[in-house]
């Protein structure tokens, strides 16, 4: 009987690093946000878009920004084109 | 007393010694390729026709169409200014040089065997050889002595007693202090000219306007400290050179030429199991059409001695890349040499004992949360736009 070679308990378990998570979101009339989680933008540092494997049945088409929320905190959140929802992702 | 010998223009005299007809024409040392194009050193001819050191070359080619321009040959000053340190040290002198053609020394020791101070001073005089113009000062204190030097004529001594300081700094140029151009500048402009002009100011007033420099400059304005002469330590001699049939601008023949100088270097008897600590790779260049071809020469001090070749070799091989032309020889110098001593290897590798208690931590960690609490990011796309893409998490059971 041949053992089967794979790392099944990595396969089972390994996880994406910086996975984004849903956010509340108030968005201005222009698309910027305006409060991530109920705390109020500060600075808008930087936006830019990601798009990418818009040859599959799953595109990607994000707005990201960069922020400096009241508190001091610095976030990155992302509005989804294809599903219409706001995260916030680290690493990006 | 300190001394301090002083050779103005070193550098040009070293490169007109190969061609010394050159001595009594208006000749300068050429600027160094890719510097600023202003002239080095000049002869006495030059000077006699307009032309002054660190003068723009258009300028100085203008004010004296016949002037010669002398390439720099910094391995034959090196080795020039070598033969004179040594026979100062030959003369029983405990020397420090600091910088081609500028050396000081402790008569202390010797006076009493050659008579008193300006006997030893003028057998220093006589060791350094007359055909450099070396002149000599002494003073209690090293700016002093290097001022004294500065202001000497050629060939002779001049002596500054401890009380006369003050007065003989007093009214000599800012030029000797080791400031910054805008500095001087900005020094003139406040109408201070002299030496004693700025040792008359206060010393917070200079540190707050010139900083540090200035706080410095202004301490030697007023004779500087009392620092010690502290005497070098002999430079080994173990030279091996290649001569090439012609010249080699291959960067590949010149490291395996390296390689061989290196290799054959460590073998020779006289280095005595010894380690290196100091080298020094030199060249010769092939002529670039204005007369003799110039030298090229990098000193490199090994961050641990070593006798071991592909560790100098790796050191020095990539100073081959600094050459500037085709190299008729390549020259290697092992300039200063280690008494052997042991060297105590590790028992345990390095860090051995902390990756040992960090596997630990991690065991004690799972045991806790459970299994898959301890994860590995492992990188498997690092390039990709898609932050979440980049790097997995793999936990951790062993």
């Amino acid at each position: 009987m041949v053992a089967d070679t794979r790392d099944s308990r990595a396969l089972r378990t390994a996880g994406r690093l910086n996975e984004p998570r849903p956010a509340r979101v108030e968005a201005n009339f222009d698309g910027t946000p305006s409060q991530v989680n109920h705390v109020a933008v500060a600075l808008l540092r930087e936006e830019w878009r990601v798009v990418d494997r818009w040859w599959t049945e799953e595109p990607v088409l994000r707005r990201y920004f960069e922020l400096v929320l009241e508190t001091g905190e610095n976030t990155v959140v992302f509005h989804d084109g294809a599903g219409g929802r706001w995260y916030t992702q680290r690493g990006a | 007393m300190i001394a301090c010998l002083s050779i103005p223009g070193f550098e040009l005299k070293a490169a007109l010694r190969a061609r010394p007809s050159l001595s009594t024409r208006p000749a300068a040392l050429a600027p160094g390729a890719g510097e600023e194009p202003l002239l080095g050193p000049v002869t006495a001819a030059a000077e006699a026709a307009g032309v002054l050191p660190r003068m723009r070359l258009g300028e100085a080619l203008a004010t004296c169409p016949e002037l010669v321009l002398v390439e720099a040959d910094p391995a034959a000053a090196e080795r020039a200014w070598e033969e004179i340190v040594r026979a100062l040290e030959d003369a029983g002198f405990s020397v420090e040089p600091a910088a081609l053609g500028v050396a000081y020394f402790e008569t202390r020791g010797v006076e009493r065997l050659y008579g008193g101070l300006e006997p030893a001073l003028r057998r220093a005089l006589a060791a350094t050889g007359a055909q450099w113009d070396a002149r000599i000062g002494a003073a209690a204190r090293r700016f002093a002595a290097l001022a004294a030097a500065s202001v000497a004529k050629p060939g002779n001594v001049m002596l500054v007693r401890e009380q006369d300081v003050a007065q003989f700094l007093a009214p000599l140029p800012l030029t000797l202090l080791p400031l910054e151009r805008r500095q001087y500048d900005e020094l003139e402009a406040l109408g201070v000219r002299q030496l004693g002009q700025l040792a008359g100011l206060p010393g917070g007033a200079v540190a707050e306007r010139l900083g540090p420099d200035g706080r410095r400059a202004w301490g030697l304005a007023r004779g500087g400290a009392a620092a010690r002469v502290r005497g070098r330590r002999p430079p080994a001699e173990l030279v091996e050179s290649l001569e090439f049939p012609e010249a080699v601008g291959n960067e590949l023949t010149l490291r395996r030429a390296l390689g061989a100088l290196v290799e054959t270097a460590l073998a020779r008897p006289e280095r005595r199991d010894r380690f290196v600590r100091k080298v020094a790779l030199g060249a010769r260049l092939v002529s670039t059409g204005s007369g003799a071809g110039g030298s090229w020469r990098r000193t490199l001090t090994l961050r641990e001695p070593s006798a071991d070749a592909d560790r100098i070799r790796v050191a020095l091989a990539p100073r081959l890349a600094e050459l500037p032309a085709p190299v008729l020889e390549l020259r290697l110098e092992l300039v200063e040499l280690t008494e052997p001593v042991g060297r105590q290897l590790e028992l345990l590798a390095a860090g051995a004992e902390d990756r040992t208690r960090l596997r630990e931590g991690l065991r004690q960690v799972r045991a806790s949360t459970g299994s898959g609490s301890v994860c590995t990011v492992m990188e498997v796309a690092p390039w990709s736009r898609i932050p979440e893409t980049r790097a997995l998490f793999v936990p951790r059971d062993d």
